[in-house]
């Protein structure tokens, strides 16, 4: 028996609606016009297939803001540190432009160049502006987003359609200034700095008119919202159906990140982050109003490479002085490799597609759901060693079929060890991580690795390297079936052990 | 009068282009922006708030004529002082 894939709905499913997809919105891109789907569907960023094939970048050209939030510390500057606002190196347009036709030349699957901070790219309009004017001229293959907190949105709106800019995404926390008060303590507006509820209220109206503003233009919007347990966490829902009903056409609920040694306020003042259950949940809630979107990395501002990748060591400005770029050779290069990639995608979807429909009458299974964790580098293969993966890919199977939850980063804030270390071991913080998952799959495993996860509940499973993520995470959830491991009266033993 | 910026500067460039004067240059030799006395009006007669202290987010990087803090500890933050000496404390301690 055969069971289908829930995520990938085929490009040409408008006229037909299969039982299983019809009204699931696990599929984050299904519910788009062909249109949008043929803009997204090589952005890493926006498209969870995508995701597995092409990379981003980010170049940090904007380092001023015009608000501060609770969770961000603009003191703060780590090489050990992933999360958005951390940057190592500040560039100049022009050493931007170098840059980013540097990364392109040497990683062809490289599609989109994002500015997103140190600070707020709008917040920079000259220094923004002048690298995405430079770069639609000079590197016109490559997509250009950014993303913004929104108050200076309204204003920009008429530039940033002007450039090769088609997607943007908007940070939006709140839409009531009560809770805003709780996450941004002042903004600058008018030549002043305004505090609290004020503050708040005039962001929030900035935010909600550029959302209006950009969507009336056919710029696509992606709005981020970051989950603060007992600030807006209950509020979050209300935001999603708002902002879809304004035209945003996805919505990414991302985790606080909030540790005392950043020096934020919520850091300092013991705010905690979101579980992963509770993240999960409130992404369930709100997709019911909103195309979720699960695969988010929460990327520093200078990012390169694949998303849960950095190669950014690789491109610092003294080793991008010493590279010759043919920009006009590469882009041919780029060229070949983008289409190879995207026929690959087309008939990995197409075959799915076709499976699906193939077992779309046989009985259902009557079984609870597992979570299984995938050690991947890519192309939507269980490929990566266990001891190598510094995320996992986390996907759940049910008898509606298998279906991407989310990624956990097995080092999430820091890979300094030594220096940041509180006694736990790699291993240790992994098999932390994995909670809640049942099986791990990867290309291979050690021995020590294996008896720990198995100590912990987590069955290490080495025999679907090289398969495709979904196909292996559905053979091994109906081995377990048949082994009767996913009665409802075991998982009350789970539950109860 | 004048105000001055001093090396807990984290060179954000946020205040340079607001300054009515412009007084705020980026200093090779300090490694940080700083501003020519000689040029600061303090906004007056263009701003009712000073500009770069205004938009300024580090607190205690921009004195006034008197060294005295125009954003002292916790007043942009919201951070209690005490709290967060207390938890760098501990910080240091591991």
């Amino acid at each position: 028996m055969e069971l289908p894939v829930l995520n990938e709905t085929p490009a040409a499913s408008a006229g037909g609606c299969s039982s299983h997809s019809c009204g699931s919105s696990d599929d984050q891109l299904g519910h788009l016009s062909d249109e949008i789907r043929a803009k997204v569907e090589n952005h890493p960023c926006y498209s969870e297939d995508a995701h597995h094939y092409f990379a981003r970048m980010h170049v940090a050209v904007a380092p001023a803001c015009n608000i501060q939030c609770h969770y961000c510390n603009r003191k703060y500057d780590c090489s050990n540190e992933s999360r958005p606002g951390v940057v190592s190196e500040l560039l100049t347009p022009e050493q931007a432009v170098k840059k980013t036709m540097a990364v392109a030349a040497n990683i062809p699957q490289m599609t989109v160049l994002g500015i997103a901070g140190p600070g707020d790219p709008l917040a920079n309009p000259e220094r923004t502006f002048e690298t995405f004017r430079r770069l639609s001229q000079d590197a016109p293959d490559i997509k250009l987003c950014v993303s913004t907190n929104g108050l200076a949105l309204p204003e920009s709106v008429e530039e940033l359609s002007k450039h090769n800019i088609d997607h943007v995404t908007i940070t939006i926390n709140c839409v009531d200034p009560e809770i805003g008060a709780q996450i941004y303590p002042w903004i600058f507006w008018e030549n002043k700095r305004i505090k609290g509820v004020k503050g708040a209220k005039i962001l929030i109206e900035q935010q909600q008119k550029g959302l209006e503003m950009l969507t009336a233009r056919g710029i696509l919007v992606k709005v981020n919202s970051v989950m603060i347990p007992g600030v807006n966490d209950k509020h979050l829902a209300e935001v999603s159906k708002i902002v879809k009903a304004k035209g945003a056409f996805l919505h990414n609920v991302m985790p606080l990140i909030a540790e005392a040694e950043h020096g934020t306020f919520y850091g300092v003042m013991g705010q905690r982050g979101p579980t992963q259950d509770e993240l999960m949940d409130l992404q369930d809630a709100c997709s019911g109003d909103m195309n979720m979107m699960r695969h988010c990395r929460q990327c520093r501002a200078d990012a390169v490479g694949l998303l849960g990748e950095d190669r950014g060591d690789e491109f610092t400005m003294d080793k991008i002085e010493a590279m010759e770029i043919d920009y006009q050779s590469a882009m041919e290069k780029r060229k070949v490799i983008h289409e190879a990639i995207a026929e690959e995608m087309h008939s990995k979807r197409a075959a799915k597609a076709e499976k699906a429909a193939s077992h779309a009458d046989e009985p259902k299974l009557n079984t609870r759901p597992v979570l299984m964790a995938i050690a991947t580098s890519g192309q939507g293969v269980i490929n990566q060693h266990f001891g190598h993966a510094k995320e996992f890919l986390i996907y759940e199977a049910s008898p509606d079929g298998v279906r991407f939850m989310s990624h956990r980063k097995t080092d999430l804030y820091c890979s300094g060890d030594d220096t940041c270390g509180d006694g736990e071991s790699v291993l240790q913080r992994t098999i932390r991580a994995l909670e809640g998952c049942e099986v791990v799959l990867c290309s291979k495993i050690g021995y020590e690795p294996w008896d720990m996860l198995e100590q912990a509940g987590i069955q290490p499973n080495g025999e679907h390297a090289m398969e495709p993520i979904e196909d292996a995470v559905m053979a091994v959830y109906k081995e377990m079936a048949a082994a009767g491991k996913l009665d409802e009266s075991n998982a009350e033993q789970r539950a109860t052990a | 009068m004048a105000l001055q910026i001093i090396e807990s500067c984290v060179n954000c460039y946020a205040c340079e282009p607001l300054c009515p004067s412009k007084a705020i240059f980026m200093s090779s030799k300090a490694g940080h922006f700083r501003i020519n006395p000689n040029k600061c009006t303090e906004c007056e007669g263009d701003y009712q708030d000073t500009q770069c202290a205004s938009i300024c987010p580090i607190e205690g990087a921009i004195l006034d004529a008197n060294g005295i803090a125009v954003n002292p500890p916790g007043s942009l933050t919201g951070i209690p002082p005490e709290r967060m000496a207390e938890v760098m404390a501990e910080l240091q301690a591991h």
